[in-house]
């Protein structure tokens, strides 16, 4: 991996195609090009995507953050960390072709791994998909100094293959990719919600609640979302609909014994707060805000005579 | 975890000193962070149990003076970073997961499940 290859791939022994005439229908024209400079394979691949998210940014910039002289394997995790970094969620895709079909179909260029080495030598290089076309059998990508490199499929799938068809996506956290789902949308943003602004993340969550309404995490976030936000009620919607499709979800009972308590329902509260302690496995890293929840509704619900409980 | 434990201390003085009511925000709410990594650690801790639980595996604990149940319940004692480390090289062993040399590997990890949680010193004594 430390061969982040560099000038000597890109004279790879691969025949040139003849010029395929540039079609948006197929083709990802607006994406950027960064020309790659020696050993920058990875860097000039990040800015290629992160500029296609609206991210001004340049291989110079993102060298410090992703290219380590030396440290093999790591490459395409610190590839990933560095998007999310920038504020954009980032998404390894299936292994299979149509994932990354699907995602230029979506108009997101697809990050891949290619191993352009010969006669056993490898040398693994990070490119760019932003096309490709059914009928020539061809894709277009942004690779080392080439605007628009044209590969044959089963070319770039010999060369994708050894990299275990490792690709990727980044996105704008309101714009999940089309290969997305409701979890794995939510982990994304969970894992860069540090480097966001506090109204990007509840717009992320919307979007998300919007698409996958009946999605558990989805539905956690959503509530967690609300109820840090202070609109209770609607916390309580979440978490209520969160157990209707998976009973024994411990944080979502959890939570929802604790928001019900917030909202002047120690009974109600008391109720929920006995189920999810019910639920706890042994060793739970969760028990102690389950317990936590469960003793402060009890001492709530005995101290409670009239209840201006609102929620049913 | 035990800095965690201080801070939550040091917050929870610093209400009492100001008198600030703790009304609001005051049960344990799950976060969805937390609600993820605790998930992801039952996750590995399920893998490591599954590997321990092979008949070929508890064999060669015992025969090694092992006591299998023992190295299931430090597996829980481990922090998160090393459960995902341990699980990680769990998946990195041979291809599978059957014959001998998958075996050894998860046997030599039992070894440092109870290396980590001070059980044993066996790496010292080579």
């Amino acid at each position: 991996m430390s061969a982040l290859v560099g000038a000597t791939a890109l004279t790879g022994c691969t025949t040139r195609l003849p010029p395929l005439p540039e079609d948006p229908r197929r083709e990802l024209a607006s994406v950027p090009f960064f020309p790659q400079t020696i050993h920058q394979c990875g860097p000039a691949a990040l800015a290629t995507v992160l500029g296609a998210t609206g991210v001004r940014t340049t291989p110079e910039q993102l060298s410090p953050l992703v290219y380590i002289p030396g440290r093999r394997g790591s490459l395409q995790v610190e590839m990933l960390a560095a998007a999310r970094g920038k504020g954009r969620l980032a998404f390894v895709l299936e292994p299979r072709f149509a994932a990354l079909q699907a995602e230029l179909a979506a108009g997101n260029p697809v990050l891949v791994l290619q191993d352009l080495g010969a006669l056993g030598i490898r040398r693994w290089h990070f490119a760019v998909v932003v096309g490709f076309d059914p009928a020539q059998d061809v894709l277009i990508l942004r690779s080392g100094v080439e605007r628009r490199r044209l590969e044959r499929r089963e070319q770039f799938l010999r060369t994708w293959q050894a990299g275990e068809y490792w690709a990727a996506v980044v996105t704008r956290p309101d714009q999940p990719p089309a290969t997305a789902t409701g979890s794995s949308f939510i982990r994304a943003l969970a894992a860069t919600e540090r480097y966001l602004a506090p109204e990007s993340i509840s717009d992320a969550n919307a979007v998300a609640l919007a698409r996958w309404p009946a999605d558990p995490l989805v539905l956690l976030a959503n509530g967690n979302q609300a109820y840090t936000a202070g609109q209770l009620t609607t916390a309580i919607s979440r978490y209520r609909s969160l157990l209707a499709i998976e009973p024994t979800h411990l944080a979502g009972r959890n939570n929802l014994a604790s928001a019900l308590l917030d909202a002047g329902c120690p009974r109600q509260a008391l109720t929920q707060a006995e189920q999810a302690a019910s639920l706890l496995p042994t060793d739970s890293p969760l028990a102690a805000a389950v317990n936590d929840t469960l003793a402060k509704a009890r001492a709530a619900a005995t101290g409670a005579a009239a209840s201006t409980c609102s929620a049913e | 975890m035990q800095f965690r434990q201080s801070v939550v201390a040091i917050t929870a003085a610093c209400f009492l000193a100001l008198g600030l009511q703790t009304t609001t925000a005051s049960a344990g709410v799950i976060g969805t962070q937390d609600y993820l990594s605790a998930e992801a650690r039952a996750g590995h801790l399920a893998d490591i149990n599954a590997a321990i639980s092979r008949a070929d595996v508890q064999a060669q604990l015992v025969s090694l003076g092992v006591d299998p149940a023992n190295a299931v319940t430090r597996a829980a004692a481990l922090s998160d970073a090393e459960l995902a480390q341990v699980a990680q090289e769990m998946n990195n062993l041979p291809a599978g997961g059957d014959g001998f040399l998958a075996v050894i590997g998860i046997v030599f990890l039992v070894l440092m499940i109870l290396e980590l949680t001070g059980v044993t010193d066996i790496f010292k004594k080579f």
